[in-house]
């Protein structure tokens, strides 16, 4: 990488936006990201970055590491998912007993986590579908690790409506395959839409990551390659950590990392060779799976709702759930992006240049605006809820969420849920009206951390408040979650956090081909591109 | 992109050119340094008349379709396909096992129901037109193909990092080893190197 | 105010200004219509629109208010959405920052200037509303446990309090935003556009809250039983739809009259087609959705509402807004060919113009005979076919032929009214936002795949 001063050179980018303007004053626009001039677009890559600098950066995480931290986080994280993995064994071995479900609340934090995990896996495709389809540049700092979350996400929710059934062994009668008893499924249950939905999501998302990386499994493959060619990578190299007191010990594996990096990442790559009339399919076919991706991803969180919507249970029957749960997905999703990236900006090398703080307020703008959407759809629900006349459907928003039951008789046990629901949604998103507030990291990963807990609560309200006092008042029950339903929502938490920590060691963080073809550097009728003064513009 | 990467023994017709050594020729790699430098070439190159030609670059130069005068890709039918097939195996599917074959009464809703059957009926759409998305353009770019002569140029090791290339293959009818050297040289080409077909 | 420190001096701003005014594509001939065009045409559609408002009231005259005013209604909401959905669009692409709508955002910003002024034609329904003690509005005179209920909300005062409100917010937001960019026609000024986009920040919400009631006050309360989360969603749908359908029908024209050539290119139309699709596919969402989880609950409060616009021969309607709405224009629109082509596109468009005005008839219209025809079926003795007959019989008094003929009055009376003042209003200044800071970059868009 050159060493160049990232600020010197940038503002040299800036006032080369024209060649008239290079007269132009450029005073007092820090690292340039942030410029809300509407005469001048924001840099994608700061830091003055060539080409040949995003490769060099991007494919270094792969092929220098993460660094020191990244051991002990995914043995740590690796634990705790094993502890998961344990709770589940218990589970499957003792019976969905072993929860705190009781007669009335018969889904609690089972379902709460599904929503929770398959809501947080929208945003990926988001960012990379509907972002794409809207011609936001910026997201290509960001669209990689959405994806790679969604699909981690995604596999943390499949796990949950498959142990709540119960009898695990029984959960094949949910495909429609003939069986011994001569039934078939039943299409017209949400559950089961939920079987296709989830899965196509699953599988979609995956193969959308995956074309996306082709180009970029090339890239890693090739300078593998070379480096094989030009006889300077080393064997691989086993070492025991450094310890005080202690002599280093490791020792050499009979094989080149090159090696195995040209053989796995070549596979993957697939043979990928650049080719422009390849590239023009390959774009063809990428723009159109995001096109289809967009109404998929709302597809999927509408049958979601509908899991709850189709019935008639007081405070789950609302014909605003499907938007409402895509928005509150969106939402939920953004803020994990957030909490995962802007700690990951820290640690390695040279990532605020593509991760700039300008895609940081983009973000913060979208947590606003979804919170904000959120809110409405709660305020549209207690509206309704009153306006349509129906007592039980008002009682569950009044006296089962919001008057908390030390100001009424009748209050709600769950008013904090509520409340913590509206105070980290609606509420602590709404600091983001304030540029100060959009461009500070912490502020807005203190906030996406609020989100996700604030996300994690809405479905907990919706599920458990409107199910624990029936029509009945003798059947009323709390629910309390037992040490196997916290431990085992811990558990996710460790999966996922393992997943995405060998991603980000392993596989190409960020869209490689994608950055290059959005700078300007790329752009054949660019100056920057190599093109001459008067060429510019004239196609 | 050939029938003969997917088949082997299919009939291939010989190379017209051969090195000093008797080696068959593949083509001829041109290096170009911006990508303006290989989008004007490659419109020279579409100009020449040349048909079995590519240009290479770490991702998809804008425009480059048009430099390069090549037709738009049939991609969209072929996905097209997989969704009116995905739509149909679902509407079959459901109106089979639910309304023919073993009737569920649930609910007091008709069998016959459309409005049940609106989601799963997408679902298996988009998943099929996915599949027809990635797999058709993989068919129609010829890949996987781990094998290409092109890989044993090490600089070519470059069209994934920071370099253009422009490739002319031999089997070329305007194919001519001088009068094409010296076309690339005009086009701006900072490198030019002969690239022989791959022994098996 | 927010100070903002400029990238770039002003000086060399102001040359790019010149560099543009210089695009031979920016010439007078090309980005303005000559003076008084289109006037021929504004008066033949205000003419239409006197006549048909005329044989509204004789219609209503004629065979009874309520079907008149329901018409009338329909048609006026029909009218009004584009220009909401138009206002709602503009701050969108304003915020999104997006290059590739600037060409054809003026004639967006035309529909939203209209906004107040087509919603003052609610004035009449209000006022023979009151007058005769709520015809299509029932709960106006009604009373009963629901009526009881809703009291606090659906109460007169209340009811004109809360147009007054959503007058003065779509008012102020549509002049605002409008007024700015018109400002930078004229001065240049590139920081307008930094204005524009703070207003669009918190006018998003404010707006959306104000369509969500506006649509619960003005369309859902036609049955006042029925309730819906979804509806403010729904009317949204069909707002941004018909601004879309629109926007396109007037670009279609404007290129036909030989004007923004090279401005709005194939490429702007793929991508404002592309916006169509976005939305043809968002309002079947939205409408599916609502449709099926009343449906499936099968709720007597909310399936009464779908029960009477899929029965009485309504069911043809539902149907055939399903295929026009959705499944038409969606294959339709599919082909490259036709995003590309301006006069396709237009084509297209006018056809949705009529798809949307259908779909709010199919809201409104199945109210007026509703009642009557219901308890007609619980006449005693009935046989349940025979109360089915006698349902359908009465609700076919509405879609017979007279009845048709004050509906095609009403649509005519109040679209020649829309058009004639939008005819006008398109005719008078600049075509496109001639000193917009991203024009350079709009008028060189291309979708590369």
């Amino acid at each position: 990488m050159s060493p160049i001063h990232p600020d010197q050179k940038n503002t040299e980018r800036l006032a080369g936006l024209r060649p008239q303007a290079a007269a132009g004053t450029a005073t007092d626009i820090g690292d340039g990201s942030l410029i809300e001039d509407p005469a001048s677009e924001p840099p994608l890559v700061l830091g003055g970055r060539s080409i040949q600098d995003v490769t060099e950066i991007v494919c270094g995480y792969q092929e220098k590491g993460p660094g020191k931290w990244w051991l002990p986080a995914i043995m740590t994280s690796a634990s705790v998912a094993g502890i998961g993995q344990l709770m589940i064994l218990y589970l499957i071995i003792t019976g969905v007993g072993t929860w705190g479900l009781n007669n009335q609340v018969g889904w609690a934090w089972d379902i709460t986590n599904f929503v929770f995990w398959i809501g947080i896996g929208h945003a990926g495709t988001l960012i990379s579908a509907i972002l794409c389809l809207l011609k936001q540049k910026w997201r290509t700092a960001v669209n990689r690790s959405a994806e790679a979350m969604t699909i981690f996400a995604v596999m943390c929710a499949g796990i949950f409506p498959g142990i709540h059934v119960g009898r695990i062994w029984f959960i094949w009668m949910i495909f429609p395959i003939p069986n011994s008893n001569w039934i078939w499924p039943n299409f017209r249950s949400p559950l089961l839409w939920d079987v296709f939905a989830v899965s196509t999501y699953a599988t979609v998302s995956f193969l959308f990551w995956y074309m996306g990386m082709i180009p970029d499994f090339a890239t890693l493959r090739d300078r593998a390659d070379k480096r094989l060619r030009q006889g300077i990578s080393g064997l691989m190299r086993l070492e025991a950590p450094e310890l005080p007191f202690m002599p280093r010990l490791g020792f050499n594996l009979p094989v080149r990392s090159d090696t195995l990096r040209a053989y796995i990442y070549g596979f993957l790559a697939l043979g990928w060779r650049a080719s422009s009339r390849h590239w023009h399919r390959y774009e063809n076919a990428y723009l159109i799976l995001a096109g289809i991706s967009t109404p998929l991803v709302l597809s999927v969180h509408s049958i979601v709702s509908f899991d709850f919507a189709t019935s008639i249970v007081p405070g789950w029957h609302t014909t605003i759930f499907p938007p409402y749960f895509v928005a509150g997905a969106i939402f939920g999703g953004f803020a994990m992006v957030l909490l995962l990236l802007i700690p990951a900006r820290e640690l390695f090398a040279n990532m605020k240049d593509l991760l700039t703080l300008r895609h940081l307020e983009n973000m913060a703008k979208i947590l606003l605006a979804t919170g904000t959407m959120v809110g409405f759809a709660y305020s549209m629900e207690f509206f309704i809820a009153w306006y349509s006349g129906n007592q039980y459907e008002f009682e569950v928003f009044a006296f089962n969420r919001v008057i908390p039951d030390w100001m009424s008789d009748r209050g709600a046990p769950y008013w904090w849920a509520y409340w913590t629901m509206i105070g980290c949604n609606v509420i602590s998103p709404q600091v983001f009206w304030f540029r100060a507030m959009r461009t500070n990291p912490m502020v807005i990963w203190s906030v996406a951390l609020l989100v996700t807990i604030g996300m994690w609560f809405e479905r907990f309200v919706i599920i458990v408040t409107s199910l624990h006092r029936a029509f009945l008042p003798g059947e009323w029950q709390m629910f309390f979650p037992t040490w196997v339903d916290i431990l085992t929502f811990v558990g996710t938490l460790g999966l996922f956090l393992t997943l995405f920590l060998l991603f980000m060691r392993f596989l190409p963080m960020f869209p490689i081909a994608e950055i290059k073809a959005v700078m300007p550097e790329g752009d054949p009728h660019d100056p920057r591109g190599g093109a001459k003064h008067d060429d510019e513009g004239s196609h | 992109m050939a029938i003969s990467d997917y088949i082997p023994f299919f009939p291939v017709k010989p190379a017209p050119f051969f090195t000093e050594d008797g080696a068959p020729i593949h083509g001829l790699l041109a290096q170009f340094d911006t990508p303006a430098d290989v989008y004007h070439a490659a419109e020279a190159v579409r100009d020449a008349g040349y048909k079995h030609w590519d240009v290479h670059a770490p991702f998809p130069i804008h425009g480059i379709e048009e430099a390069m005068g090549s037709r738009r890709t049939i991609l969209p039918f072929i996905i097209g396909g997989g969704a009116i097939t995905g739509v149909c195996t679902a509407i079959g599917m459901q109106y089979f096992m639910n309304a023919i074959d073993y009737v569920f009464v649930v609910q007091g809703k008709n069998p016959w129901a459309w409005e049940a059957y609106v989601p799963i009926t997408f679902e298996l759409g988009v998943l099929l037109s996915a599949f027809a998305a990635l797999f058709g353009m993989l068919a129609l770019n010829g890949l996987p193909r781990f094998n290409h002569p092109l890989f044993q140029s090490e600089r070519f090791l470059d069209s994934t990092d920071h370099c253009y290339f422009i490739c002319i293959e031999a089997r070329d009818p305007a194919f001519d080893p001088t009068k094409t050297i010296a076309a690339l040289r005009e086009a701006g080409a900072s490198n030019i190197e002969l690239i022989e077909e791959s022994q098996a | 105010m927010t100070t903002y420190t400029p990238a770039i001096s002003d000086e060399a701003y102001g040359h790019r200004l010149d560099h543009v005014a210089s695009d031979k594509r920016m010439r007078p001939d090309n980005i303005e219509l000559p003076q008084g065009a289109w006037s021929g045409l504004s008066r033949v559609c205000m003419f239409a629109g006197g006549a048909g408002l005329i044989l509204t009231i004789i219609g209503g005259l004629a065979i009874g208010p309520k079907h008149a005013i329901a018409s009338y209604h329909a048609a006026v909401m029909a009218a009004l959405a584009p220009c909401i959905g138009a206002l709602m669009l503009i701050m969108i692409f304003q915020l999104l920052n997006t290059h590739w709508s600037i060409t054809v955002r003026r004639q967006f910003e035309h529909l939203a200037r209209l906004a107040p002024w087509i919603m003052l034609l609610l004035i009449p329904t209000a006022v023979i509303e009151l007058f005769t003690g709520g015809t299509l509005f029932a709960w106006i005179g009604s009373e009963g446990h629901l009526a009881e209920m809703k009291e606090p909300f659906l109460n007169v005062p209340f009811w004109l309090l809360r147009g007054v409100i959503y007058w003065l917010i779509i008012f102020v937001l549509s002049q605002r935003l409008t007024g700015a960019s018109l400002e930078q026609d004229r001065t240049g000024d590139r920081w307008l556009t930094a204005k524009m986009r703070r207003t669009s920040a918190w006018g998003i919400p404010a707006l959306a809250l104000t369509l969500a009631f506006l649509s619960f006050d003005w369309l859902m309360a036609v049955d006042y039983h029925f309730f819906s989360t979804m509806w403010g969603v729904y009317y949204f749908a069909a707002c941004a739809f018909s601004a879309l359908a629109i926007v396109m029908l007037i670009t279609a024209g404007l290129r036909a009259s030989g004007r923004l050539t090279g401005i709005v290119t194939p490429e702007h139309d793929h991508d404002h087609a592309k916006l169509l699709f976005s939305f043809i596919v968002f309002w079947a969402y939205i409408f599916y959705s609502q449709y099926f989880l009343i449906w499936y609950s099968n709720i007597p409060e909310e399936t009464a509402f779908m029960n009477i616009r899929k029965s009485g021969g309504w069911e043809i309607a539902f149907y055939a807004l399903i295929a026009g709405h959705f499944i038409l224009p969606f294959l339709l629109i599919l082909p490259r060919t036709v995003k590309r082509s301006t006069p396709l596109i237009g084509a297209l468009a006018a056809g949705l113009l009529l798809v949307h005005i259908f779909d709010l008839f199919w809201i409104v219209r199945p109210e007026v005979y509703a009642h009557d025809a219901w308890k007609a079926s619980l006449a005693p003795g009935l046989s349940p076919e025979q109360s089915t007959e006698a349902y359908n019989a009465v609700m076919a008094e509405g879609p017979g032929v007279f009845g048709w003929w004050v509906d095609i009055a009403a649509v005519v009376g109040v679209m020649g009214v829309f058009f004639a003042m939008l005819l006008r209003r398109v005719a008078s200044g600049p075509l496109i936002p001639i000193k917009d800071p991203r024009l350079p970059k709009a008028l060189n868009h291309r979708n590369y795949v």
